[in-house]
């Protein structure tokens, strides 16, 4: 078969150089802004890119509206994980959290309101920050990653309250449950554990790979991704793709996915998951695989839902991951289009 | 006298009509006989006017007879013939009469003729002589004129003027006293001395004239012995060239060589002064020559007449040819093409020579009717170079100025008016003929000052010295450093065919001291072959993967892992990074699409390729990425996790000292090595 070969522009080094890096580039973490008309992606260069949603989804989106509109250099590492308030980013990546400001990061040349750094234990390496999660009762912000420690922040004051230890590896993911409220928390030790809030004590913990059923031992033990439906948990990672009931810890559907999944949430009555794999996958609470929509990037990191009820023209599925490209789905049937750094 | 002439007329009365001539001629015949009548005095003693009236009574008389006889011949009767008779006799004596008078008449007339006559000639002569004197009275005015305007030559010469005759001239010539009165002595005065003047003159002209005659053998004499000394003073010049070598000032050779400058296109022109200048000025390495055939060159500007009887030669014999033997229309073509791309006799031939004494040697060459410059490349080295396998194409002529500019392949013309060329005889592409002819690198034009702008394509477009001179020290920069980095390349490869990856001393500290990954094949693959690779896709997308590239096939082995790293060497390496593409074999088959890790390792070693560059000029870039990937491979194998389901120890145990095994959402290994640490941590 022919392969279509581009034709081979002159490059000097610095176009080379920039062709590279865009290879070679991994988007980690998404966020959608409060208005819901715009999507900030984070890469592993430490850049945060702008997306207009409303501009890319318009009947006149021209190529440059898939086009970030702002791209500024955010950290010195990569940006594992960003969530959204009603007014402000927060991205963190390695060691240290930072806020922006959403209206002032549409201008160039935007700088972070506060940049905080957990107290962590080690100082020969600086630990990396790969979840956050808003807790909107508390006001606070739990930060989880390289130290094995769960830190609560103050969003007001940006002091950190507390630290919650029990993982034995570095955690990858959070969950919250509402009605609690508790905290769940995966992590590379293979253990989902459950912490309350109020008294910062472990409640629960789960060891994914000690069950048969969805054990993998050849993709490892660690646990990627979490969601939960307050009495119902999914988690995934080295162990298969699993729907656990909270109260009696044991695992209810297995969904047949050989590959380890690195992220997972619930919409309406399916679950989203992606992971290797170039596609997002689609499950029934059953255990059936819907639909299998493949993206443009050889494996996804992170999905984002944008369900801001200030944008429901914007209502889409954005997946990102190995590449420079972000997939936009507007239907979950298929990829639409993509948005580029 | 009438009775004589009636008794002679009697006779002949019956005749009346003829008998008065008769009796006029028997009356002169008596005149000469005997006496001397003459009538014409008579004539004389008349007078014409009573002759006049007798005439008129006459004529009365013979009417009234007439009528007499008429009454009487009408009355008849006898004494009528009397009657008649006697009027008869009466009329024939008035008849008489009137011949008389007729006779008196005629010589009065002839007297009267004869006398107007006279007068006439008298006239005649009198106004003879007048017209005569009349003549010569405007003769001798004319004359008189003609004296009066004579103008005698002396007046033509300018005298001097009198004061200066008088001062000047010597006494006995000028004389005053006699010269002051009489102006005709005064100029045969003026005249002698102005004689005398010129007599002067002419001798000393003489002079002059026998002067200069000896001035001129003087100056032939000289002349010989200059022309004798030319001889002389070349074998000098020629018994000093070895001084001048000896000495390094090399004056006669670089005159030659302007010499043969001369006869350059303007573009060779404009590359061999602006080089020659560098030279000189800037890079003692450089040397610049000029090859090729003089005479041809000015065979070139052959005078328009021998090629119009060339012209007409060859249609004479091209008649010839067709005739016997029509040449095919490829042949025609051929010979067209050949025409087309014709050079020019002369090259301008520049080396460069490097630090380690390998020399490039670059010949340019002008073809004329596309008015494009191309060059020919060829590097010689100090030290005989074994060739590796997969070095053959680093320093071959054809690609190893390649891209020396990005971009610059130098298989198409830069010319845009060369495509209306090539579409008349039938080339496609130059790319045909650039192994012949040289390659057409952009950055040869604008050494040789060509300019094609492509906005606004020119009709004739001229050599130019200040583009030749702004690109001359980048160029000049750009070459050698080309040059050494494919040598240090061939060099490298010569050593990485062995399985060594050559890393200098002042690269260690990139690497840790233990390295048990081994390089164990590098061989070149064809660029078709390495687009087909499967684990390529997305060099090749990106449009980084172009013909001008070489590509190579890396195998870095450790127990049963092989790494199979596809390289992409750009030919403006050093500066340009080499790509490479990963695929390890080891339980299964990983790539960047399926193993994050793998994509973290192509990564270390494609985009942080800074760090391996190495001291300037980063020749080292290729062999550090290649040291880096088998480090990249030993951390990866060792930091594998342990599958507790599988018996048995791991098959690569940890030897490096790592922090952490794995950091991040993607758990990435730790590939980034700390100096002097020695440990290894995540970027």
């Amino acid at each position: 078969m022919e392969r279509a070969v581009p034709l081979a522009v002159p490059l000097g080094q610095a176009e080379v150089f920039q062709a590279l890096q865009r290879l070679h580039m991994t988007i980690f973490s998404q966020s959608v802004s409060p208005c819901g008309k715009f999507l900030a992606a984070g890469n592993n260069y430490g850049q945060i890119a702008v997306f207009s949603l409303s501009a890319a989804l318009s009947s006149e989106a021209k190529e440059e509206s898939k086009k970030p509109v702002v791209t500024f250099q955010a950290h010195d590492g990569p940006v594992y994980s960003m969530v959204s308030t009603d007014r402000h980013l927060l991205s963190a990546g390695d060691g240290e959290v930072k806020a922006w400001l959403w209206v002032e990061m549409l201008k160039k040349g935007c700088k972070e309101l506060w940049c905080h750094q957990p107290p962590y234990r080690t100082s020969l390496e600086v630990p990396e920050i790969n979840a956050l999660l808003l807790i909107p009762k508390e006001n606070s912000l739990l930060l989880a990653g390289g130290d094995c420690q769960l830190h609560v922040m103050d969003l007001e004051t940006g002091t950190f309250t507390r630290a919650l230890r029990g993982h034995t590896d570095y955690i990858h993911c959070l969950a919250l449950r509402e009605r609690s409220p508790e905290v769940l928390s995966g992590g590379e030790d293979g253990a989902v554990r459950l912490w309350d809030l109020r008294n910062s004590k472990e409640v629960q913990t789960i060891e994914v790979y000690k069950h048969e059923e969805c054990s993998r031992p050849h993709n490892g033990r660690w646990i990627g991704c979490l969601a939960t439906d307050s009495d119902w948990m999914v988690c995934g990672g080295g162990p298969a793709l699993t729907l656990w009931h909270l109260r009696s810890s044991t695992p209810t559907t297995i969904f047949p996915m050989r590959a380890p999944q690195k992220h997972v949430t619930f919409y309406q009555d399916l679950i989203l998951s992606a992971g290797q794999g170039c596609c997002v996958n689609q499950w029934q609470l059953s255990g059936e695989l819907k639909a299998q929509v493949p993206g443009s990037s050889p494996g996804l990191l992170s999905l984002s839902l944008n369900q801001q009820p200030t944008a429901p023209e914007c209502k889409v599925l954005t997946a990102a991951g190995n590449s420079c490209r972000v997939d936009v789905f507007t239907n979950l049937g298929y990829r639409a289009f993509s948005l580029s750094f | 006298m009438s009775s004589e002439s009636s008794k002679k007329r009697k006779p002949k009365v019956i005749r009346s009509d003829g008998a008065p001539t008769e009796g006029k001629r028997n009356r002169s015949d008596t005149e000469q006989e005997g006496k001397y009548y003459s009538e014409e005095a008579e004539v004389d003693l008349r007078d014409p006017g009573r002759d006049y009236e007798l005439y008129k009574y006459t004529c009365q008389e013979l009417q009234r007879l007439m009528a007499e006889i008429q009454d009487l011949k009408s009355r008849g009767g006898k004494d009528v013939a009397i009657e008649i008779e006697e009027r008869r006799i009466q009329s024939c004596v008035h008849f008489m009469t009137l011949k008389k008078l007729n006779r008196l008449a005629h010589i009065r007339l002839k007297k009267g003729r004869d006398q107007t006559h006279e007068a006439k000639q008298k006239v005649d002569a009198y106004h003879l002589q007048l017209q005569n004197l009349l003549y010569e009275v405007m003769h001798l005015q004319k004359e008189i004129t003609k004296c009066l305007e004579f103008k005698s030559k002396h007046e033509e010469i300018d005298l001097v003027s009198l004061e200066e005759f008088y001062k000047e001239a010597p006494p006995e010539i000028s004389k005053a006293e006699v010269t002051m009165g009489d102006p005709h002595q005064q100029t045969l005065a003026r005249l002698d001395w102005e004689l005398e003047q010129r007599k002067r003159l002419a001798e000393k002209y003489r002079e002059c004239l026998s002067n200069k005659e000896k001035i001129l053998k003087e100056i032939e004499v000289k002349k010989e012995y200059l022309s004798s000394l030319q001889p002389r003073l070349n074998s000098i010049m020629q018994a000093s060239l070895p001084v001048q070598e000896y000495l390094f000032m090399p004056f006669d050779q670089a005159h030659k060589q302007y010499e043969t400058a001369r006869h350059l296109p303007p573009p060779l022109y404009v590359l061999f002064v602006q080089a020659t200048a560098y030279g000189q000025a800037c890079d003692k390495t450089l040397s610049v020559a000029i090859e090729g055939s003089v005479d041809e060159a000015k065979a070139l500007f052959k005078p328009p007449e021998d090629s119009q009887d060339d012209e007409s030669d060859s249609d004479a014999e091209e008649e010839q040819t067709t005739k016997r033997r029509r040449p095919t229309l490829g042949v025609q073509l051929d010979d067209k093409r050949k025409e087309m791309l014709k050079r020019h006799p002369l090259s301008v031939m520049l080396d460069l020579k490097c630090k380690d004494d390998s020399v490039l040697h670059l010949t340019f060459y002008y073809l004329m009717n596309l008015n494009i410059m191309t060059v020919k490349a060829k590097v010689t080295t100090a030290t005989e170079l074994i060739t590796p396998i997969s070095a053959g194409d680093l320093l071959s002529p054809d690609s190893v100025l390649s891209c020396l500019y990005p971009g610059d392949h130098g298989k198409k013309t830069p010319n845009p008016a060369n495509q209306y060329q090539f579409d008349k005889v039938g080339i496609l592409t130059l790319r045909d003929y650039v192994l012949d002819l040289g390659h057409p690198y952009l950055w040869v034009q604008k050494l040789g000052g060509l300019h094609f702008p492509k906005e606004q394509p020119q009709h004739t477009v001229i050599a130019d010295h200040s583009l030749s001179a702004s690109h001359m020290e980048t160029t000049m920069k750009l070459l050698k450093t080309r040059v050494q980095s494919r040598l240090a390349l061939h060099k490298q490869f010569a050593s990485l065919e062995h399985g060594i990856v050559p890393v200098t001393s002042d690269c260690q500290y990139l690497f840790p001291a233990k390295v048990v990954s081994r390089l164990v094949k590098w061989v070149t693959i064809a660029h078709e072959d390495y687009m087909e690779l499967h684990f390529t896709k997305d060099i090749v997308e990106a449009g980084l993967a172009g013909d001008t590239n070489l590509y190579y096939m890396a195998l870095i082995e450790r127990g049963t892992a092989k790494l199979q790293a596809a390289v992409v060497l750009n030919p403006g390496y050093s500066s340009i990074p080499p790509v490479f593409q990963l695929c390890l074999n080891w339980k299964g088959e990983k790539t960047n699409s399926n193993d994050d890790n793998i994509r973290a390792m192509e990564s270390e070693v494609n985009v942080c390729y800074k760090e391996l560059c190495g001291p300037w000029p980063s020749h080292q870039l290729l062999t550090n990425q290649l040291q880096r990937l088998c480090v990249l491979l030993d951390v990866y194998l060792e930091t594998e996790s342990h599958d507790d389901s599988v018996e048995g120890p791991k098959e690569f145990p940890q030897e490096k000292m790592c922090l952490r095994l794995f950091r991040g959402p993607s758990r990435m290994k730790p590939f980034k090595y700390n100096h002097p640490q020695g440990f290894f941590s995540h970027r």
